[in-house]
């Protein structure tokens, strides 16, 4: 559905350039919940960004149901990790938002078809509202009225409800506590198995990746001893996970073995020296 | 001492005392000056007591009751007074001015929003911002005639390029991951610039105009004191050839009180249309 097909990033860097991905293919098929974990500045956000379509590769493409990704749009939905909501819109006004753009022009918006509209509209925010756990009367507050965890919730509200093929999740969870997170990786979840759909999960949180992912894909970059330059990220691993574990999976032993399998495959390998080459 | 202490903040009272400290200090040393140069000269002009002030004012404020129409109530002696005329004709190039201020707004926003319209516009506006709008005023003159126009277009060079500038540096603002998200969740190029972007930072732009009216207020002065036959810096030019202080101050006075009240319905309307906004 979504991929990768050779695809190179580098960024102007004095007068050469850095590598920031290099020749990174990848395929992701309908219903997967693929997690991406790297270090930082691996270029997980990169790939993320490259998905959406907001910056386009130096070589290689990226397709989405066979055609070139060229500019973000309604295919591909998008959570963030910060700025994720229009402070200036409701709660339900946000998660309308979608659906009014999506069926009225600027100008459609004053006829009276677009207000019998919206409030069909509204009743439908409304109840994916109380599936995401926020109750009636979060709907008319404004974002910044929420705690954090509960604005993710409305995000993704906001980006399930045009239904797009595939949702691209960037740190979504990283800037929350702990308790939350896990709420939020549950109800992720949760989401996931009820409507099928398909999540590109970028996170540099090894255990949140192995809990999450049906497939995990590690990034990471390689050191080239004898040019002595940090060449760009590659997919270092790719695997798949158990299926659906549940929420006990955290503490079982096959967990911790899976967290530190991932850890040891994203470290570079070592500086170059003859200890290594003799290795 | 606790004054230099920046944990420590004063008391309700004295908060008010000192709040209306330089106000009340500043009313005593006035009288006090006018009292002092009245004993010497009683035909003293250039510091007027408080009654010639309030004098000056009613004189202002009110025209005289002519003998043919004696019944003439108190509504139309303030329409027929000389600071009702002043403040409509200056009002109106005011009000005009300040709702060309608008589209300069949304102007800025493209050029904020859609790199092509910033490529073709920005470096104009730019270079345009530096021209000093008081040192074109001749050409104006030439250019749309001695009336009307040619003041409009003095505040117009004078404070629009400013405005655009600030539109389109807040639109610049906006994080990119509204514009991101507003395109995956389907919205079009002008959906994202007026529903996602201007929504935005229109509460910042109209913070923007209120800190501008001044400068509207400062072209508008230059342009009347310069040109002019009617008017509240007409009438503050004109006066002063004859000393007449006990008009001028009233008018200062007026003319700051006006625009204190433009700034405070503008921040109150702000803060209606937008209670989402917390930075008023």
């Amino acid at each position: 559905m979504l991929r990768f097909d050779a695809v190179s990033v580098r960024y102007p860097f004095g007068n050469t350039y850095r590598e920031v991905l290099e020749h990174i293919d990848l395929e992701i098929d309908p219903g997967e919940f693929v997690t991406v974990i790297g270090q930082t500045g691996s270029g997980k956000t990169t790939l993320l960004r490259l998905a959406l379509g907001q910056e386009l590769p130096a070589r290689g493409r990226v397709f989405m149901d066979g055609n070139e990704i060229r500019e973000p749009d309604r295919h591909r939905g998008y959570v963030p990790q910060k700025y994720s909501l229009f402070p200036d819109k409701t709660v339900l006004d946000n998660i309308t938002f979608g659906l009014e753009v999506q069926s009225f022009s600027l100008l459609g918006r004053v006829t009276p078809a677009f207000f019998r509209a919206r409030k069909r509209f509204r009743a439908e925010a409304m109840q994916q509202l109380l599936r995401m756990g926020l109750r009636k009367e979060d709907a008319s507050k404004y974002p910044d009225e929420l705690s954090g965890g509960m604005q993710q919730r409305v995000a993704i509200a906001q980006a399930l409800i045009t239904r797009p093929r595939i949702v691209l999740m960037d740190e979504a969870f990283s800037a929350l506590d702990p308790n939350t997170r896990a709420g939020m990786q549950d109800l992720l979840l949760e989401l996931w198995r009820l409507t099928g759909m398909t999540i590109l999960f970028v996170t540099h949180n090894i255990s949140e990746a192995v809990y999450l992912g049906t497939r995990v894909v590690a990034l990471s970059k390689e050191y080239e001893p004898e040019q002595d330059r940090q060449r760009g990220s590659r997919v270092v691993l790719d695997m798949q996970m158990p299926n659906s574990p549940g929420r006990h999976f955290k503490q079982s032993a096959e967990f911790a073995r899976l967290v530190n399998y991932v850890e040891e495959a994203m470290e570079p390998p070592r500086a170059a020296g003859p200890m290594a080459a003799a290795v | 001492m606790s004054v230099w202490k920046i944990n420590t903040a004063p008391g309700r009272n004295m908060t008010w005392f000192l709040s209306w400290f330089l106000f009340a200090s500043g009313i005593t040393l006035y009288v006090y000056t006018a009292h002092k140069r009245h004993v010497e000269n009683p035909d003293d002009k250039v510091v007027p007591t408080l009654r010639q002030l309030t004098g000056g004012f009613y004189n202002a404020a009110f025209k005289p009751e002519a003998d043919d129409e004696a019944g003439a109530g108190l509504w139309q002696r303030v329409r027929g007074s000389m600071l009702w005329h002043d403040t409509m004709a200056s009002g109106r190039r005011f009000l005009i001015s300040f709702a060309l201020l608008f589209p300069a707004a949304v102007l800025g926003l493209h050029i904020g929003v859609f790199p092509y319209v910033g490529a073709f516009f920005m470096r104009f506006i730019l270079f345009f911002d530096k021209i000093i709008a008081l040192s074109v005023l001749p050409i104006l003159f030439i250019a749309f005639g001695i009336d009307e126009l040619s003041k409009i277009m003095l505040i117009v060079i004078g404070v629009t390029p400013t405005i655009i500038l600030d539109a389109c540096n807040l639109s610049k603002g906006v994080p990119k991951e509204q514009i991101v998200k507003g395109f995956t969740l389907g919205a079009g190029n002008f959906d994202i610039a007026y529903l996602v972007m201007l929504k935005q930072i229109f509460p910042r732009i109209l913070n923007s105009i209120r800190i501008n009216l001044k400068s509207v207020a400062l072209f508008l002065f230059a342009g009347e004191m310069i040109a002019s036959d009617d008017g509240l810096a007409y009438r503050i030019a004109l006066l002063r050839r004859h000393m007449g202080m006990d008009t001028i101050i009233p008018y200062v006075l007026w003319v700051a009180l006006l625009l204190f009240l433009v700034d405070l319905t503008m921040r109150f309307l702000n803060r209606r249309l937008h209670p989402w906004f917390r930075e008023i």
